[in-house]
């Protein structure tokens, strides 16, 4: 067994990193470490439109994106089933109906037992019902016709998009921003993340995105690691500056190092 | 139990497909945990495929209901029904090979209703887009100028007519692109990146849970 070409570096930012977490985590546990995530207004802002659906007596609708779990946008669609599960939570609280709309076939049933499950911990089991979480199509565009469709008819007070997206980013911010519902997106989606801070109340650009669930559990395990991951982020700048530099004085040591 | 053999079998399995990337046979051959990566691979579509079976029998249940109860309207959901049935029905027929006939039906469902219908949505993006543009170049705040003289000076720079106004046009929208714009969207990128995969990390080391349902 040997490490592949051009793999060494990944080894090592795996290890280093993995090692850095879990010391950020057991540091946390062991309260010797409280990190402090930054108020993140959007996700403020999250029970702020559950409450104005409640006075409305509209529904809140809430999309997890059109990522897989299984490629690379899966990261992204974890983080936004962790924002599920406290707007299924809240809704419970404000005895509120959600509306999940789902694109992906293998996101279907996670979602499905996340909203029973968080239904059941409220103390709300009768409030799932078959249609709180809804397959549409696994076709990008269809699934964006049967998302605008609900949006109308339902007339829906608060759309809660997190995780990945694509082309129907703006499809469904606009369609939403017609009904007037008060918005809050969430994507780590460079392309889309434009059209979502022009047409959405609150959008959490990128990493804001992946504190989600540590920001409103506040739970120490989670603190912790997205602690150790701003210490990751330090330790990443400090490579790029010293690189740059390096490299304008024409000396490629740390370029080199990566690309081993 | 319930939580715990989801968690050995995401740590176990990610860490195949994730070893499986970083190393290899030092003698060139087959190398072990690239071909349990593979079959994992294989393992996802057989996976998905139950779940494509889950998610129908919701949108039968949900619109079969709709249509039983006549609601308000129970004909779109009977022509999606409809729909749902005869597309499956083409679709296994060509891919077990009944004929000519039915291979041609199936690639023209999806020519002439699939593709004009995903394309009239894509072209909606447009007039979206427009719309969009329109409130978010409104001069609400500083940060909203800034955006808004900054969209006038690319779209300048851009359009033909620009040059024409002036030949500086191009340059400055050159640089607003290149130079802030790239600064901004690196920064969110390697910020993404890392949060991707801590993230990721997090799931595999079962630190993170949620998507498993329940309260932590």
């Amino acid at each position: 067994m040997t490490i592949m070409a051009g793999r060494v570096t990944f080894l090592f930012t795996v290890l280093i990193m993995g090692a850095i977490v879990l010391i950020g985590v057991n540091m946390s546990q062991a309260g010797k470490w409280t990190p402090k995530i930054r108020r993140l207004a959007g996700l403020d802002a999250v029970e702020e439109a559950v409450g104005r659906a409640t006075e409305m007596g509209a529904p809140v609708h809430f999309s997890p994106g059109i990522g897989n779990i299984s490629d690379d946008s899966a990261p992204q669609t974890f983080a936004g089933l962790e924002v599920l599960a406290y707007v299924t939570e809240l809704t419970a609280k404000y005895n509120t109906e959600i509306i999940v709309t789902i694109r992906q076939p293998n996101v279907f049933p996670l979602a499905q037992e996340i909203v029973r499950q968080s239904y059941l911990a409220a103390g709300r089991p009768d409030m799932f019902q078959e249609d709180t979480v809804q397959f549409l199509s696994s076709e990008q565009f269809a699934y964006a016709a049967g998302v605008m469709g609900i949006m109308n008819r339902r007339r829906i007070a608060a759309n809660l998009m997190m995780g990945a997206f694509w082309a129907e980013s703006l499809l469904f911010a606009e369609a939403g921003a017609q009904v007037g519902a008060i918005q809050v997106a969430g994507t780590a989606a460079m392309a889309q993340l434009p059209f979502f801070v022009a047409a959405c109340d609150y959008t959490l650009i990128g990493e804001e995105l992946y504190a989600a669930g540590a920001y409103l559990s506040q739970d120490k395990v989670k603190l912790g690691s997205i602690g150790s991951q701003d210490i990751v982020k330090g330790i990443t700048m400090v490579i790029i500056l010293v690189g740059s530099l390096l490299a304008t004085a024409d000396i490629t040591i740390i370029k080199d190092l990566l690309s081993k | 139990m319930r939580r715990e053999i989801p968690l050995v079998i995401t740590f176990v399995v990610g860490m195949i497909v994730l070893l499986a990337r970083i190393f290899t046979a030092a003698d060139g051959g087959e190398f072990i945990l690239a071909k349990w990566a593979g079959e994992l691979t294989d393992w996802v579509i057989i996976v998905s495929a139950f779940a494509v079976g889950l998610a129908s029998v919701n949108l039968f249940r949900i619109h079969g209901d709709i249509v039983a109860r006549k609601r308000p309207g129970w004909i779109n959901s009977l022509t999606l029904l409809a729909a749902i049935v005869v597309f499956a029905v083409i679709g296994i027929a060509a891919r077990f090979g009944a004929g000519p006939f039915f291979s041609e039906l199936n690639q023209n469902l999806y020519d002439s209703i699939i593709s004009p219908l995903g394309a009239a949505m894509f072209a909606i993006l447009a007039f979206y887009i427009a719309s969009a543009a329109y409130r978010a170049f409104r001069m609400r705040n500083l940060e909203a100028s800034v955006m808004l003289f900054a969209a006038i000076l690319v779209m300048l720079g851009r359009a033909p007519v620009g040059e024409l106004i002036w030949n500086q046009f191009p340059s400055i929208a050159n640089w607003l692109v290149d130079i802030p714009n790239t600064v901004g969207q690196r920064a969110i990128m390697i910020g993404a990146a890392i949060g991707g995969f801590a993230t990721s990390l997090r799931i595999l080391l079962g630190i993170e849970r949620g998507h498993l349902g329940g309260v932590e």
